[in-house]
């Protein structure tokens, strides 16, 4: 097998972020489904007001989440088998080499497919556990209470239909991706090394600091992860305390969480990865004798700038989309209160990611210390 | 100085250095021989402060490394300590300017370039190591061990990986250097040939010191067999 099981298994964060999207859409669309039929029966304005709004936060929210999250588990699916090919390009090569045809080879990526079915299968369990505490929280005044029903379809689009295109995807990826001559594959490293040579610039610059530039610029599809994370942290924290103030407390404590929890994932995968493809560097670095510190700093800290632009646009768009949320949504509802900036939300969040940053970063302090400097000797 | 007194290593049940024993004066350059296995790798790391001792006495530049930690070690690394690995690693998205930079940033020494031309490489500062040549990857190498000045510069079979012509140019370079910066160079090698080269030459088997002896004439590298 060229792809085994245990490969399979280190796409934890595709599966956390699948089980995130399946988990929202399957209560929001299963709510949306069961409120449809409703409508014909509402005489009072104000309910119907009400009842617009819900449908309205529905359709909203399922697109929302599941637009933005797909999104980020197809980048996460392709990111993983990219890093896969140029980790293992010499054993896929040799396989490539003895005549086993692309198609043969691409075809064993399907595993990759399952971290998927995974997180869907968990996510749509996760959403019926608590399936009766959201329909209570989600009760509209002068309605009387809704039922939740199972629909069969749900199961299908939302677990059923993503792992068969994710499995898809994967194959389809491999197939273009180990597209590169058997010498390639075999020689090993990146697919393609695009860097710029810019030796004035370089000249110029600390040995430290030129190092973290180019940890940053070698690997930016790790850089758009740790932004994502940010992003994440601010964006949900923010909105899942704001919106306790016009929402249901469980709405806005699942926001909190689900944003928890995939920023934290997304972090941790993306300065894994990042350490790990640093090891070889980093044991050099330790040979020649530059610090624990040192080496933390410049191999983490070209990510800095970068997580703080993702915190300030999760701010930005936490805001935005409440404000939308609150004009277009809820705007012929009473009893909305006016949504303005929530500053106290605001410094309890950069509080927190602050916390968090220390915390990462002493945790990747640690794991560097125990890169040992003899590990670049014993490596071929 | 460097000077080991009876120092013994273990990995698991497997003994590697059975109570081994030398010393190389300041400026001299070694050679430690042996056969694959014979724990001649093992006993430069532990003399150049990359890896720790099981029993015994290790004292290199006036310092004795029984006792020093993690980060105690890294800093007797950092000012004493330049080494060449067989493979090179080479930062590979770093240029040929920035890798020889992480030793010269080290030793603060702003004249690293003239070492870069020293080895032949001035005209390729911005290439990076994929664009290079494994003996051109070497000179880097080695390039970055001196542009931080060390007392003592190890080498690990430091031609282990190249063809004749590259080994006896960077044998070359390597001898000339030390010649001329007058540092401690201690080389480990299989080939006995390079041996010929050194002006003592450390014999390892099993673990132990079996020969130490120094030549009267040493050879250039293109004077001795391969």
């Amino acid at each position: 097998m060229v792809v085994g099981l245990k490969d399979g298994l280190k796409l934890i964060g595709i599966s956390v972020v699948s089980c995130c999207t399946v988990f929202v859409c399957t209560f929001m669309l299963n709510y949306y489904i069961d409120l449809l039929p409703l409508k014909d029966s509402l005489t009072d304005q104000g309910t119907i007001q009400l009842y617009n709004a819900q449908i309205a936060t529905a359709k909203l929210t399922s697109s929302l989440a599941g637009g933005v999250l797909s999104i980020i588990s197809v980048l996460m699916l392709i990111f993983y088998i990219k890093l896969y090919i140029d980790s293992h390009s010499a054993q896929l090569g040799i396989v490539k080499a003895l005549g086993y045809s692309r198609g043969k080879i691409a075809s064993k990526f399907w595993v990759f497919g399952l971290s998927v079915f995974a997180g869907c299968a968990v996510g749509f369990g996760l959403a019926w556990a608590i399936m009766k505490t959201i329909y209570k929280n989600m009760t509209i005044e002068g309605v009387e209470e809704i039922t939740a029903n199972f629909h069969i379809e749900l199961l299908f689009a939302l677990v059923v239909v993503p792992t068969l295109l994710f499995i898809a995807l994967s194959c389809l990826y491999a197939y273009f991706a180990l597209k590169r001559p058997v010498f390639k594959l075999v020689k090993g490293g990146q697919s393609k090394v695009k860097v710029k040579e810019n030796a004035k610039a370089e000249k110029d610059r600390p040995f430290l600091l030129q190092m973290a530039i180019n940890t940053v610029n070698g690997k930016k599809s790790l850089a758009f992860f740790v932004a994502f994370a940010a992003f994440c942290f601010s964006a949900m924290i923010q909105m899942g305390i704001s919106m306790k103030e016009f929402a249901a407390k469980t709405m806005g404590n699942i926001i909190l969480v689900i944003g928890l929890v995939i920023a934290i994932v997304t972090a941790f995968m993306a300065i894994t990865t990042l350490i790990n493809s640093n090891k070889k560097n980093i044991s050099v670095m330790k040979a020649f004798g530059y610090s624990v510190r040192a080496c933390a700093v410049c191999v983490l800290g070209g990510y800095v700038p970068i997580a703080t632009i993702g915190f300030a646009v999760g701010t930005v768009y936490q805001y935005g989309l409440l404000k939308i949320m609150l004009n277009l949504v809820f705007k012929e509802v009473e009893y909305i209160p006016d949504y303005t900036f929530d500053v106290k939300a605001f410094f309890i969040t950069l509080f927190l990611f602050i916390i968090s940053y220390l915390v990462l970063l002493i945790y990747y302090t640690v794991k560097i210390n125990k890169i040992s400097v003899k590990e670049v000797m014993t490596e071929n | 100085m460097i000077k080991a007194e009876n120092v013994t290593k273990s990995y698991g049940s497997t003994q590697v250095l059975k109570g081994v024993s030398l010393e190389i004066e300041d400026g001299e350059f070694t050679v430690i021989l042996g056969a694959s296995g014979s724990g001649k790798s093992t006993l430069l790391n532990i003399l150049s402060g990359l890896e720790k001792f099981d029993g015994g006495n290790v004292e290199c530049c006036a310092q004795c490394l029984n006792d020093l930690n993690d980060a105690q070690l890294t800093l007797f690394r950092k000012k004493h300590v330049g080494y060449v690995f067989q493979q090179y690693y080479l930062l590979s998205h770093l240029s040929v300017d920035a890798n020889v930079k992480l030793g010269a940033d080290l030793a603060q020494n702003k004249n690293y370039k003239d070492i870069i031309k020293a080895v032949g490489l001035g005209e390729k500062l911005s290439r990076k190591p994929f664009a290079l040549s494994g003996g051109e990857q070497q000179r880097v190498c080695i390039a970055r061990a001196l542009a931080k000045e060390p007392d003592v510069l190890f080498l690990d079979e430091p031609t282990g990986a190249l063809d004749e012509n590259t080994g006896r140019e960077i044998l070359n370079y390597i001898s000339q250097l030390q010649k001329e910066k007058g540092f401690t160079a201690v080389m480990v090698t299989h080939n006995s040939n390079i041996a010929e080269m050194a002006e003592k030459v450390i014999r390892m088997n099993s673990g132990k010191i079996v020969e130490i002896y120094k030549n009267e004439n040493c050879k250039s590298a293109y004077e001795i067999g391969w």
